[in-house]
């Protein structure tokens, strides 16, 4: 089997009310990728609204096309859920360039350096860290940033991105190991300019403690 | 070329990354043919890109919006055997919270089509007349009315005689008017849906 979803897929066909199996199983997927594509929760869920809406009205003309190469673990729905997802949002980011937007970082609130508190590694990454890596990523060009969220928040395999964003798999191997690139020199930037804010200005924080206690 | 390679061996290692994740290994993979820097840019992006889970309010009010989109879409195999089903008002609100779901139901929209969806969203919004279940209707008419109207038009009387009530005869005249007028009667789904019959209700006279 080619398509992992294909039993859920032809049952929601059979019965259209069968596709809430799909829509439970990828509603975070899809919500995760609105919300770092929009930055906001309310716009977010309009746009995850509108995905889930289409797909359904445009299931009958779903067609599987899951290819040997893509492994056993391709999931051609899911690639075409995301491709109405990415045209969703690059339209609903149009439509906002017009007005301003709240920062992630807020919108993701204190959940945002805790994915999983069972995650050893998760919890290792700081709320500046996380922060960082926000703003990095806010910061790279509309096809880089999409494919980073997908490769790291949808955990989608190289392929299943270029069938999402319409390139070749070598294409998108290079864009996301550019966009790599491009988040470890923003990174770094930012401590430097943190470092050198503390240089600066901040004393170092043992001469801080210092002078708190003397205070 | 070596950009390829470089690319090729970095992808290896996020794919080694994100297996350790969900096997909630404490230490990250560790590769020395890929720099330092975007290794641990791939780390910090890992542990900072949360998946997040929408509220459970919203996970059910659009939970409840697509059954009662897929209801309208089964209608039609219904109205052909000849019941009249109930639908739920909240279908109206699809088309508010998503004009361009006429147009894909009819066909005329493809949702992956990244050209077409842009173009579409840059139309103004309309009333357009839509599909649903067989039976054409707007947001602005009651869909259990225009399901009565289908259901009713597609059958003969009971009794061998035509009924006088009001939308039976709303229904008849409608017909005259569109068989007058040479308009070709809509089938769907082997239902006979009597689309100028709705046309007809709700246009002028």
């Amino acid at each position: 089997m080619l398509d992992r979803d294909r039993s859920l897929v032809e049952a929601a066909r059979r019965d259209p009310a069968r596709f809430d199996a799909l829509y439970r199983k990828y509603l975070a997927q899809v919500y995760s990728f609105a919300l770092y594509e929009l930055g906001d929760h309310h716009a977010a869920e309009d746009a995850t609204e509108r995905v889930f809406l289409r797909a359904l009205a445009a299931l009958p003309r779903f067609r599987e096309q899951a290819r040997p190469d893509d492994g056993p673990e391709a999931s051609t729905f899911r690639v075409w859920l995301f491709r109405i997802a990415r045209n969703t949002v690059a339209n609903e980011r149009r439509a906002r360039r017009r007005r301003p937007a709240t920062s992630l970082e807020a919108a993701l609130g204190a959940g945002l350096a805790v994915a999983d508190p069972a995650d050893l590694e998760a919890d290792a990454v700081t709320r500046d860290e996380a922060g960082e890596a926000i703003r990095a990523l806010r910061a790279l060009p509309d096809d880089r940033r999409r494919a980073l969220t997908l490769r790291f928040v949808d955990e989608m395999t190289t392929a299943e991105i270029a069938g999402v964003l319409g390139r070749s798999e070598g294409a998108v191997r290079v864009l996301i190991h550019r966009a790599l690139g491009a988040v470890a020199r923003e990174l770094g930037r930012e401590r430097g300019t943190r470092v050198g804010d503390h240089d600066g200005e901040a004393p170092p924080a043992h001469d801080a403690g210092t002078r708190d206690a003397r205070s | 070329m070596s950009d390829e390679v470089d690319a090729l061996v970095a992808d290896r290692y996020i794919d080694a990354l994100l297996a350790a994740a969900d096997r909630h290994a404490v230490d990250a993979p560790s590769n020395a043919a890929v720099d330092p820097d975007v290794r641990e840019a791939a780390r910090i992006l890992r542990a900072s890109l949360v998946r997040v889970h929408p509220s459970f309010r919203f996970e059910e009010r659009l939970a409840g919006r697509l059954a009662d989109l897929a209801l309208s879409q089964v209608r039609p195999a219904l109205a052909a055997g000849g019941s009249l089903v109930e639908l739920p008002p909240a279908s109206a609100s699809i088309l508010d919270a998503d004009p361009l779901v006429g147009a894909i139901i009819r066909g005329e929209l493809d949702p992956t089509d990244a050209d077409a969806v842009e173009a579409a969203d840059r139309l103004p919004p309309t009333r357009r007349p839509l599909l649903v279940g067989g039976a054409i209707t707007s947001a602005a008419i009651s869909l259990v009315g225009v399901a009565y109207v289908a259901w009713r038009a597609s059958r003969p009387s009971a009794q061998g005689r035509s009924s006088n009530r009001a939308m039976a005869r709303a229904a008849r005249a409608a017909r005259a008017r569109r068989v007058a007028a040479g308009v070709s009667t809509l089938v769907i789904a082997g239902a006979s849906t009597a689309a100028a019959v709705t046309a007809g209700l709700g246009g002028p006279g």
